[in-house]
């Protein structure tokens, strides 16, 4: 599903992931986990292809094309997710109007046929119960005085809406208090299929006691420098992202 | 009669070149004309070309105060017309008031009390224009009024005059496409209790197009209140002017004031001159203003672009939202959707 090899990634300049590689299979969570300033928030604009974000080495294969060369639509159209760790507040355009220009944004791209508004509304409907998103919050313009649960909620639910092939989801649970983390994580954890990769990026080890990882990679100063089972996490919280990183040097 | 035209040395004409604009050939001697559509029950409309004009047009026609601009089509103007809504006559379908042809003219309406009207004002592009326009709101009347200015190669000013008596409510707005130089000018005085403005307007300026909103709301008593939002999308090398100067007068106290104007500049050649200004000669007043000059937000473009909507679409969803707090005001739904349609297709030509 996605490769990355000795990713070499600047902004404005200086250089913050130092020679990254990773792969992820279809069916496969992992969780990249690292403290502050070591590139996780980096790697997820990468990934989705965020302007000002210069790759300098390095390469990017996304079922098996180069990704590099693609504009973010395009990648989303493809089946790129990243659930992004502050949503933007957009006055003046309506979440509901929002989703349906996106769907049918993506759908154009991908030559299929556009949904009118009904059917829209009846997609969103179906998720948006589950995810305790109400109608209200949908008539609303995009994210404004929204809460931090609310704007991680309707993440999730594009994410459900879009069925991506390749979900990030950034810093997911910060911000959220634990009613509202257990939610989030019951959205994500039924999005989970064999056909769907997903990466994890968090701080902390709290929301890997909701969605279970198959692998977890710590990042350091742009570099992996350990990966291991679930497991990995529980080490992570006893010793501190020090002791790791010295240990694995 | 020689009326000089104003210089840029004048400061309120500081950004717009009005001499330069118009050349040797000035306004011209052509007389432009206003026309309306069917004349509803309850309104009396009069056409000022013709002799024998009723009281109540001699009695209010030319007796605003007029910068040198509206002076000329006062001195000049040989045509136009004179509309007056009776006594507590309230006329539902908007009123279309249309400006056409070359030179100058002049309009005159007048709201008895208790009378309200929705006026849709259209400015015909092709001719190089400058219109008067005297409005009188006696107590409790209420005008709702939208102007829609197409691009225009042309000269095009236009004074609005406005007085209010008591509880008198004008709510407007201006749409404004640009022209080679576009001035509209708003003089306002409340002058009486109770009495509100509302004024919005938004700008879309692609090309070369300059489009100038200068006003001056005077709060002449208390208990007055006047709002105003302008918006402007400026791209190619087109210019934005907002100056917008509020005064309230001595013991005008209870007055309330509120007015912004924010500027979204697409390019580096794009231009906004922005200038709210405020003169309080009162103690007990409220009083804001601000402005601002920016680029679209570059973690929206992201955000929208992440989502699959493609750049040139994010930018065109962004600009609508950006300028949508100063559409959302027009009370009638079909005139709010005309000035959506209008804005729709500004913004494709200024992102094209």
């Amino acid at each position: 599903m996605l490769e990355i090899k000795n990713l070499h990634v600047a902004v404005g300049g200086k250089e913050i992931l130092k020679g990254l590689s990773l792969r992820v299979d279809a069916g496969e969570v992992h969780a990249i986990m690292g403290p502050n300033g070591s590139g996780k928030s980096t790697l997820s604009y990468v990934l989705a292809g965020r302007a000002g974000y210069e790759i300098i080495e390095g390469s990017i294969l996304y079922r098996g094309e180069d990704l590099v060369a693609l504009a973010p639509e395009e990648r989303a159209a493809k089946g790129i997710f990243l659930a992004m760790q502050y949503p933007v507040e957009i006055p003046g355009v309506t979440t509901m109007m929002f989703l349906k220009s996106a769907i049918n944004a993506q759908r154009r791209a991908r030559g299929e046929v556009e949904l009118d508004a009904v059917a829209v509304l009846k997609a969103v409907r179906k998720k948006a119960a589950t995810l305790n998103v109400s109608e209200e919050m949908l008539k609303r313009a995009l994210n404004v005085g929204f809460s931090g649960g609310e704007k991680k909620r309707l993440e999730i639910l594009q994410m459900a809406l879009f069925e991506p092939k390749l979900a990030i989801l950034d810093e997911t649970d910060s911000g959220l208090d634990i009613d509202a983390l257990r939610l989030v994580a019951e959205g994500v954890n039924a999005l989970r299929s064999p056909e769907r990769a997903m990466l994890l990026i968090t701080h902390y080890q709290r929301l890997l006691d909701y969605i279970v990882p198959d692998r977890i990679h710590v990042l350091a100063k742009g570099r992996m420098v350990a990966e291991g089972g679930k497991e990995l996490a529980l080490e992570l919280e006893a010793k501190g992202y020090e002791q790791i990183i010295k240990d694995a040097a | 009669m020689t009326v000089a035209l104003p210089t840029r040395r004048v400061e309120e004409w500081k950004y717009s070149d009005l001499a330069r604009a118009l050349g040797d050939a000035g306004f011209g001697e052509d007389g432009a004309r206003a026309f309306i559509g069917p004349v509803p029950q309850g309104v009396e409309a009069f056409s000022l070309d013709e002799p024998n004009r009723p009281e109540w047009v001699k009695a209010h026609y030319g007796k605003l105060p007029a910068n040198s601009v509206s002076a000329v089509s006062l001195a000049k103007a040989r045509g136009g017309i004179a509309l007056r809504v009776h006594k507590n006559k309230h006329v539902e379908a908007p009123l279309g008031l249309d400006f056409n042809g070359h030179g100058h003219v002049r309009a005159l309406l007048m709201l008895d009390e208790g009378a309200s009207l929705t006026l849709v004002e259209r400015c015909d592009p092709s001719d190089t224009r400058n219109t008067g326009f005297e409005i009188v709101l006696g107590r409790n009347a209420r005008l709702d009024h939208v102007r829609i200015a197409p691009n225009s190669s042309a000269v095009q000013v236009e004074e609005i005059s406005l007085t209010l008596a008591n509880d008198a409510q004008y709510r407007a707005h201006f749409a404004n496409f640009g022209a080679k130089l576009s001035r509209l000018e708003l003089a306002i005085a409340l002058q009486g209790e109770g009495a509100g403005v509302d004024l919005s307007g938004v700008s879309v300026l692609s090309g070369s197009f300059h489009a100038d909103v200068t006003t001056h709301v005077t709060h002449e008593v208390g208990q007055t209140q006047s709002m105003q939002l302008f918006k402007k999308v400026v791209g190619g090398g087109g210019q934005a002017v907002y100056q917008g100067k509020v005064t309230v007068k001595p013991h005008a106290d209870g007055s309330d004031s509120r007015q912004t104007a924010k500027a979204l500049l697409l390019g580096p050649r794009a231009e906004a001159d922005l200038k709210p200004e405020l003169e309080i000669l009162a103690d007990d007043v409220k009083c804001a203003h601000g402005a601002a000059v920016g680029d679209l937000d570059a973690d929206s473009l992201f955000y929208l672009t992440a989502r699959g909507i493609p750049e040139k679409e994010a930018r065109h969803l962004l600009l609508h939202a950006f300028l949508e707090d100063a559409i959302a005001g027009i009370a009638n739904t079909d005139l709010r959707e005309m000035v959506r349609g209008a804005v729709t297709v500004a913004l494709d030509q200024v992102t094209a």
